[in-house]
């Protein structure tokens, strides 16, 4: 039977039996989401005001510049921010898209 | 039918350009094919380049309708997510028990919408950009992958069950199975395809610990319009680079690396790199430092030509070490063979190292096909039919053969399936 034949009940268990099984992973990726959460709001709050470069970020953030421009691509796949374009020629500036409500 | 057992006349192992050729081959002229792809999608490394030697033309928009005529094409069968557990021999032909991977996502409802990818909370260093990019735990694995479907990794997964609320036809399957697929086949075409030697290879070029430091392949994806950044900056910083040097064999021509062969690509891709950087970033200054500058093929010396005109500057020189500046620039200490072996320190913004190329696999466990001392399939007969291997109805082609380009590896295909396709008559007809 596949997960999607089960019935809401059911997928509810079968979900917790599962991270039972999987208790490293999910401790390991949970600790990693709310990393990912707390730099993401951190970028959210440096942007709040103003286009930002990388290297202003992870100033105001205080994080190595090569974390936050991943965070910052990863945030602009997912349409969460928008270059807004240059600064000095070679700093691209970032800007926070507004989230569609749901 | 029943689907742990599949029967077909040949069985093509690997799906990159040079397995999709033989497999669209053999197909055309009416042989069932079934090609097995251990990745989510088929495409192997072309479909993440940006643009091919020497003609400039899109790698993407050469490698996309190929994937799409394999995937349409009625003779042929794709096992994606997949991976070959063992042949073995039955009568003149063979059975391949592969073993199929679970995606967690049913692929034959699956639409790929992405809107589970989109759901998904956990991030990860994406493995199609070279892990310098982003992507969700659940996803498509790219935007042109055939087959479009979403693949789901468990071993990054929180298991919060977002996705299959977000998924409107109810594919996602958290108690997905491997399930082990039994093939009988006459003829087999190894098309394994290369790894690039580790950017962390060589000590002296900052261990891969230099940020602004990287390869060519993720020269690629950052030259690539469908990259991490979607344009050409320094994965350090994020700044736009005003000075990009390449350091030519950076992983071939090396014994200290066990890999004293010419990778025959590298000198073409970096060549080709540097013009499209010239093209992009017009301000940039583009600097090659090399040992030999090799354009074997068709065109090559004219395209190399040209990258001088354009005003690349081509240093003959080896690169002794590579280090970095305070802010994060990398400095590389080289020696200059065509001036006395004087040594001098440059400061550049953005390091590419012309990485070579080694196997990806070393089929001779599973196949029993002799491999060189590198790792390569090794033909009997290399100079009549280097496709073929010394297990008859086996044949290997591209990259699993040798450092090749891709030119070289279509041309490669086509002989193997040809190869293969004799082969086929041969059984048939009792000769």
């Amino acid at each position: 039977m596949s997960y999607s034949e089960l019935s809401q009940k059911e997928k509810t268990q079968v979900l917790k039996k599962l991270r039972e099984e999987h208790a490293e992973t999910v401790e390991r990726t949970q600790a990693l989401v709310k990393k990912q959460n707390t730099i993401r709001k951190d970028i959210r709050k440096a942007l709040a005001d103003e286009s930002k470069t990388v290297p202003e970020i992870a100033v105001i953030i205080d994080q190595p510049t090569h974390e936050v421009l991943w965070h910052v691509s990863a945030m602009k796949l997912y349409d969460l921010v928008a270059e807004d374009g240059m600064k000095d020629y070679v700093d691209v500036l970032y800007k926070l898209v507004e989230e569609k409500k749901k | 039918m029943d689907e742990n057992k599949l029967k077909a006349d040949a069985l093509v192992v690997g799906g990159g350009i040079a397995g999709m050729q033989s497999a669209l081959d053999l197909a055309d002229q009416g042989y069932q094919v079934i090609l097995v792809e251990k990745e989510p999608s088929i495409g192997g490394k072309m479909i993440m380049l940006s643009k091919v030697f020497p003609t400039l033309d899109c790698a993407s928009c050469i490698t996309t309708p190929k994937m799409s005529a394999v995937a349409n094409n009625k003779n042929i069968r794709i096992l994606s997510y997949s991976e070959i557990q063992s042949i073995q021999k039955n009568g003149s032909g063979f059975i391949a028990n592969v073993l199929k991977k679970p995606r967690f996502v049913v692929e034959e409802t699956c639409t790929g919408c992405r809107l589970c990818e989109y759901a998904c909370p956990v991030d990860i260093p994406n493995p199609f950009d070279l892990n310098i990019g982003a992507i969700r735990a659940v996803r498509v694995p790219f935007s042109t992958a055939v087959p479009q479907i979403a693949v789901l990794d468990m071993d990054n997964c929180i298991l919060c069950g977002k996705c299959a609320r977000a998924c409107p036809v109810d594919s996602i399957d958290f108690l997905q199975t491997e399930k082990e697929v039994e093939i009988e086949v006459d003829t087999l075409i190894i098309a394994t395809g290369f790894e690039t030697t580790p950017i962390d290879a060589k000590k002296e070029y900052g261990n891969g610990k230099l940020h602004n430091v990287i390869d060519g392949l993720i020269m690629e994806r950052l030259l690539a319009p469908t990259g991490p950044y979607a344009r050409v900056i320094r994965p350090g910083d994020g700044k736009e680079p005003e000075s990009i040097a390449y350091v030519q064999c950076a992983g071939s021509r090396d014994e200290t690396l066990g890999v004293p062969y010419c990778s025959r690509i590298c000198c073409m891709y970096a060549i080709k790199q540097a013009m499209l950087i010239a093209g992009s970033l017009p301000m940039a200054d583009i600097t090659i430092y090399y040992m030999d500058i090799r354009t074997f093929g068709k065109g090559y010396e004219q395209f190399y030509q040209n990258a001088q005109a354009m005003g690349i500057e081509f240093v003959k020189g080896k690169v002794a070490k590579i280090s970095e500046d305070e802010n994060q620039n990398p400095v590389v200490r080289v020696e200059l063979i065509d001036e006395n072996s004087q040594i001098i320190e440059r400061t550049h913004d953005m390091i590419v190292l012309s990485v070579g190329m080694i196997p990806k696999y070393n089929p001779s466990q599973v196949y029993g096909v002799n491999v060189d001392e590198f790792g390569f399939v090794k033909s009997p007969t290399p100079n009549l039919s280097s496709t073929k291997t010394n297990q008859p109805g086996i044949f290997a082609t591209g990259a699993s053969t040798g450092p090749m380009d891709i030119v070289d590896s279509i041309n490669s295909a086509s002989a193997a399936a040809s190869s293969a396709a004799s082969y086929l008559e041969s059984v048939r007809n009792g000769k």
